[in-house]
């Protein structure tokens, strides 16, 4: 009787197996979950370059009208991992070449960002980066909100969907508007 | 740079003046353009058409024959309600009281903002409105061909079943907020810009600024003889029927000002000051 059982079920089982399989390798498709592996990046070295030296804004900098340039380009890297620099060296503030960037060109940008906004949420990094409490010390930092990104050693997500409540949770404890209109249109 | 009093002082209006108004419709196509309005196979099918502004034709008489025939054109959009705090409560505007969602909201700047991802498409906003500014989205926008790829960037498109409206163009407000961020000026008060429809305008006729600045253009403009407001003859009560009839009734206190100096037109619009 049980083995009749078991074979029973064995169809459905395996479908619901492979129908899983499908939907989560399409899943990781559409969000692209694959695309940090095209490029390997450590973001834990690079924040101990005496040329970035910790500062976020060398690579996410911002455009002239205060926009959030996000995900640097390949140009970016290859301006410092110039495209006919030397392969080796011992120094590790000496950028070397790196033959991957070689399938890119400079506009590209292989990565994909785990941080996104709903197409409504009118949001500046600029604005929030800028404001400061009186002493100078600065309200956010990219950390706030983005994780640990700079201890991190590869392209994996780290932090977790961001609800709105976070948002409006530092905007009450720093006595920021919280009005609808300030971030959505 | 560190600014101490971040709060918003100021209190976006607008003045239309009817008599430079040549019913042109720019500020409805920019508007249009500004907002990333559908597109319908049939757009003088009023319960499905989207639009945040509208012009409204007024004429003084249907039979009127030809030397009498007049004719203006009202901008209408949302009217930026302050509504009134009668029985001690808060000061609503119609719209954002009935709301059950918190979809709609005052903004500190006096413009009312209606967010379409939280609205549930009740539709008592659009009933409440006394100005029927409100649209409701019957049907999922579409475009055609390559229009999509034209789209504002900043405005989001709304989603079928959910109520839209005019907000100022606050997005501009925002775009305007970060240049000034990025420029290194801090004070919230220093942001100023211009909506879509006004800075269309070919005559001018649209003014945008500040109600609470005493010295701006649209504060001198409100206080002149020409302004009156779609507030059905309530404003030129004498003040203590104003306040009896404030209290009994919805009154919805709008920002938006229109000039006219024609006699008609008041009296078809039923203002009867200066008349």
């Amino acid at each position: 009787m049980r083995r009749s059982l078991l074979l029973f079920f064995t169809p459905f089982i395996l479908f619901t197996w492979i129908f899983l399989g499908i939907s989560s390798k399409g899943c990781a498709d559409f969000m692209q979950a694959d695309a940090a592996k095209k490029l390997p990046f450590n973001h834990k070295s690079h924040m101990q370059l005496a040329a970035i030296n910790g500062n976020c804004e060398v690579c996410h900098g911002y455009e002239e009208n205060g926009r959030f340039l996000g995900i640097p380009t390949v140009g970016q890297c290859t301006s410092c991992h110039a495209r006919d620099g030397v392969l080796n060296s011992n120094d590790p503030n000496v950028p070397r070449r790196k033959p991957m960037f070689d399938s890119y060109k400079d506009t590209d940008k292989p990565w994909t960002s785990w941080a996104k906004q709903p197409d409504l949420v009118y949001f500046s990094h600029k604005v929030v980066m800028t404001a400061q409490f009186e002493d100078g010390r600065k309200k956010a930092r990219c950390g706030s909100c983005h994780g640990d990104k700079a201890n991190s050693i590869n392209g994996d997500m780290i932090k977790g969907k961001m609800l709105m409540g976070q948002c409006m949770d530092c905007h009450t404890a720093l006595h920021i508007s919280n009005k609808c209109a300030v971030c959505h249109d | 740079m560190i600014v101490k009093d971040s709060k918003m002082k100021r209190k976006w209006g607008m003045a239309i003046d009817l008599d430079k108004c040549t019913g042109c419709g720019a500020c409805s196509l920019a508007c249009n353009q500004e907002n990333n309005m559908p597109i319908f196979e049939d757009d003088s099918d009023v319960p499905k058409r989207v639009a945040f502004l509208e012009l409204m034709k007024v004429t003084n008489d249907r039979d009127a024959k030809f030397p009498d025939v007049k004719t203006a054109y009202l901008p209408k959009m949302c009217q930026q309600c302050e509504g009134n705090d009668t029985h001690g409560h808060k000061a609503d505007p119609p719209c954002v009281s009935v709301c059950p969602a918190v979809a709609t909201d005052v903004g500190d700047d006096g413009v009312v903002s209606q967010i379409w991802s939280r609205c549930i498409g009740c539709r008592y906003c659009q009933t409440a409105c006394p100005y029927e500014a409100r649209v409701f989205n019957w049907w999922k926008p579409e475009y055609e061909g390559t229009f999509k790829e034209g789209l504002n960037p900043e405005v989001s498109v709304a989603s079928r079943g959910t109520i839209v409206k005019c907000t100022f163009c606050s997005h501009i407000w925002k775009r305007e907020r970060d240049k000034a961020v990025a420029k290194g000026i801090l004070d919230i008060n220093a942001v100023t810009y211009t909506p879509a429809c006004a800075a269309a305008c070919p005559t001018g006729a649209i003014v945008f600024g500040d109600l609470n600045d005493p010295n701006s253009e649209i504060s001198k403009l409100a206080k002149s003889d020409r302004a009156v407001r779609l507030v059905n003859a309530i404003d030129d009560q004498p003040e203590d029927k104003k306040k009896a009839l404030m209290e009994k009734k919805q009154y919805p206190n709008p920002k938006v000002y229109y000039l006219t100096s024609q006699k008609w037109l008041r009296d078809m619009m039923r203002f009867k000051k200066n008349s």
